[in-house]
């Protein structure tokens, strides 16, 4: 330790050029809503009589959130997003998986246009994709449900039951390449030489594929496990562009939906306090993924 | 001196800018310049009267902004924007949200600048732009229904045109009858198309009790309506496509839906989407309930004064000269094919033109003689949005058979009352 370190303060001053931009858009634009959000969903409008001599905002404490924990719709709505997450994250992780898996494979025939295909979909803007796949799924419209038609089957995707699935089905195909690439970037990370001494061992093929590259990419694959729990929790493009086709698809489907509506009731406070809980729920439910597998890599 | 000239230029540009933002309702209050009054709106049309107005009003000027059709997010925006003290002077107000807008205490009290010109408009058309008497806006556009219907399918199967609902359920049997695969009708189960036919039903949604709203969603009178819809569905005598969707075009145009009972915009509505069958519609009153010469409506909207518009007078002004003047309307008939809410509006020519999509018939002047049929007794909510989203909610389960219309309605008056309460308003029992 001959060098003397430089002052802590020193350190800052050096260091704030590169910090600060990013420091003040994530104030302005990240810290500064979230925050007015929590302080709103403390707040409650107050009327009286026919409510024509305006509101009057009050402090409510925990009232908007008493309303949540009692708004069955809002409950449904978590209930549901619950239900589509458990059974499309695995699926399209697995299918994400098994593609990186095939991209990283010795076989680099057609590599670069697998690589590109499957991303192509993630491309696509949302709505547009919720748009396209409403067509395929129009009990009217659909060659799909046409084609079941015309053999004498009574195939519908909009049917309450099947709505979950249909919409499922669309997340998946706009999402499996995203994850692939993500996977796939972090398979080409393993160094070559931890693959031919597991092949010196006599660990080849789908073996050291499931063996040694799997979990080898655990971390990019809790990466994307957190990003889809997230992005499911947010789930609203793809219902709301589906009402059109599903009129049955009902207006609180989703979380995020729910809030709109609210918001659009002029009800600024409760979709404040229906917002702070569902962000609240992915944050526990991130922690608790990073903390399980962490656990797992321990023991 | 280059630093210098450099800090001058950038001095400049910073006060433009200051001027472009500072360009709301509230500037030029009293410098003697012209006043100038924004408005938020989306029909077609607005901006051409706006411009007719600037170009002979140089003392008081609009600065039109188009935005979002209300209930695609304008609304929003507008609710959005008076929470940030950014709302403009004048904005387009659907009747059915108004009730909203006052119970926000979004709008000004615009009264006494349009008490004298109150004979202009008929006095169901007030009713829905203030309560207990007051005024907050000037009614541009009404939306009676009628019958749409295809003559030319009606002519060859020897149906007559109905003209009560009893009519109309026996003549969706015959539709059946003359073409197994063909209905008369479409299910209507957009719920705000549906508040026509509550409208028309003389079953109020809302009522006003002393200092306290009345909700009656589901009332015996609704139960009425809805009821006589359950019936035509139970019989498979109507279709139920979702409402405004490509599958109900199609069938219109390719006669597989006879007719449709809708407000006097889906003239358009069909002319542009069934364009096909052109020539081969006509319009007739819409079917009546036991003798009751009354109508429904369906829409139609008003130019709304916003709280915190520094010139309330000057923004009357223009809101009455846009829904009266004779070149403002026939310029919003020619463009949007409204039908003007105001007495010298009714009387414009523009009405009588023949629409060659409707085999030359002046289907307008029908709908002239109709608005004066309006049923008087409708009043909308202060939570539309919440009543109207949990109604649609219901009325989509009906169409995919998981709901009846009663249940619909049932959920419907409890959304709305909750939404009332947790709001903090009066509901009375």
């Amino acid at each position: 330790m001959t060098r003397q370190r430089p002052s802590r303060l020193r350190e800052l001053r050096r260091a704030a050029p590169f910090v600060l931009p990013f420091l003040l858009l994530f104030v302005v634009v990240y810290l500064v809503p979230t925050g007015y959000s929590v302080v709103q969903s403390f707040f409650a409008v107050k009327r009286s009589g026919l409510g024509l001599g305006g509101a009057e905002t009050v402090f409510a404490g925990l009232g908007n959130y008493l309303r949540v924990f009692q708004d069955g719709d809002f409950i449904a709505s978590l209930g549901r997003v619950g239900f589509i997450g458990v059974i499309q994250v695995p699926v399209m992780l697995g299918i994400a998986l098994f593609l990186a898996l095939l991209l990283d494979s010795s076989v680099p025939k057609g590599r670069k246009f697998f690589r590109i295909a499957y991303f192509v979909p993630y491309g696509l803007p949302g709505v547009i994709a919720a748009l396209v796949w409403s067509f395929l799924y129009a009990p009217t419209l659909s060659p799909i449900a046409g084609f079941f038609a015309s053999i004498g089957v009574d195939a519908s995707f909009v049917t309450d039951g099947a709505l979950p699935f249909s919409i499922a089905n669309i997340l998946t195909w706009a999402w499996t390449g995203y994850n692939t690439i993500l996977i796939f970037a972090a398979l080409q990370a393993i160094p070559e030489e931890t693959m031919e001494a597991a092949a010196l061992d006599g660990c080849s093929g789908w073996k050291a594929a499931l063996l040694i590259k799997v979990p080898l990419v655990r971390p990019a694959l809790l990466l994307t496990l957190v990003f889809s729990i997230i992005g499911t929790s947010q789930l609203y493009n793809e219902p709301v562009t589906m009402k059109s086709v599903a009129p049955n698809l009902p207006s609180t489907y989703t979380p995020i939906m729910a809030a709109v509506r609210s918001l659009s009731a002029n009800d600024f406070n409760y979709a404040a306090a229906q917002s702070v809980v569902l962000g609240a729920l992915i944050c526990v439910l991130s922690v608790l993924v990073f903390r399980a597998s962490a656990r797992s890599v321990t023991r | 001196m280059l630093n210098r000239n450099a800090r001058l230029t950038a001095a400049a540009v910073v006060a433009t800018g200051l001027a472009l933002t500072g360009c709301s309702s509230t500037t030029g209050a009293s410098t003697g310049g012209p006043v100038t009054i924004t408005f938020w709106g989306w029909a077609s049309g607005y901006d051409k009267s706006v411009a007719l107005w600037n170009e002979s009003h140089p003392g008081i000027q609009v600065k039109y902004e188009a935005i979002a059709n209300g209930g695609a997010g304008g609304y929003d925006k507008m609710f959005t924007a008076a929470k940030a003290g950014t709302a403009p002077c004048l904005a387009q107000i659907g009747y059915e949200t108004f009730a909203s807008f006052l119970a926000a205490g979004l709008l000004q009290d615009v009264s006494e600048h349009t008490k004298a010109r109150r004979a202009e408009f008929p006095d169901w058309v007030w009713g829905n732009v203030g309560i207990d008497g007051k005024i907050f806006g000037v009614p541009v556009d009404t939306a009676p229904m009628g019958l749409f219907y295809r003559s030319d399918l009606f002519k060859n199967a020897k149906i007559e045109v109905p003209k009560t609902w009893e009519e109309f359920g026996k003549a969706a049997a015959a539709v059946k009858a003359a073409d197994p695969k063909s209905r008369i009708m479409n299910l209507p189960t957009d719920p705000y198309l549906y508040a026509g036919f509550a409208w028309q039903g003389d079953a109020p949604w809302f009522g006003v009790n002393g200092d306290a709203w009345t909700v009656s969603v589901n009332s015996a009178a609704n139960g009425k309506v809805a009821g006589y819809w359950q019936g035509l569905f139970d019989q498979d005598l109507v279709t139920s496509y979702p409402a405004f969707d490509a599958a109900l075009y199609t069938a219109w145009n390719s006669g597989k839906v006879w007719a449709e009972v809708g407000p006097v915009w889906s003239a358009s509505l069909i002319r542009d989407n069934a364009a096909s069958s052109a020539g081969k519609w006509a319009v007739a009153p819409m079917p009546r309930w036991d003798g009751a010469d009354t109508v429904g409506n369906s829409g139609g909207s008003a130019t709304a004064v916003m709280k915190g518009c520094a010139h309330p007078k000057e923004a009357a002004e223009f809101a009455l000269w846009m829904s009266t003047d004779d070149k403002s309307v026939s310029n919003l008939i020619e463009s949007a094919a409204i039908l003007p809410a105001s007495k010298s509006g009714l009387a414009s020519k523009a009405l009588d033109a023949p629409e060659s999509y409707y085999g030359g018939q002046a289907i307008y002047q029908l709908f002239r003689a109709e608005s004066a049929k309006v049923n008087p007794n409708w009043r909308w909510g202060p939570v539309m949005s919440t009543t109207a989203s949990a109604l649609g909610d219901g009325l989509g389960k009906v169409a995919a058979k998981s709901a009846t219309f009663q249940e619909a309605l049932n959920a419907a008056q409890t959304g709305t009352v909750s939404a009332l309460q947790a709001q903090g308003f009066s509901v009375s029992k």
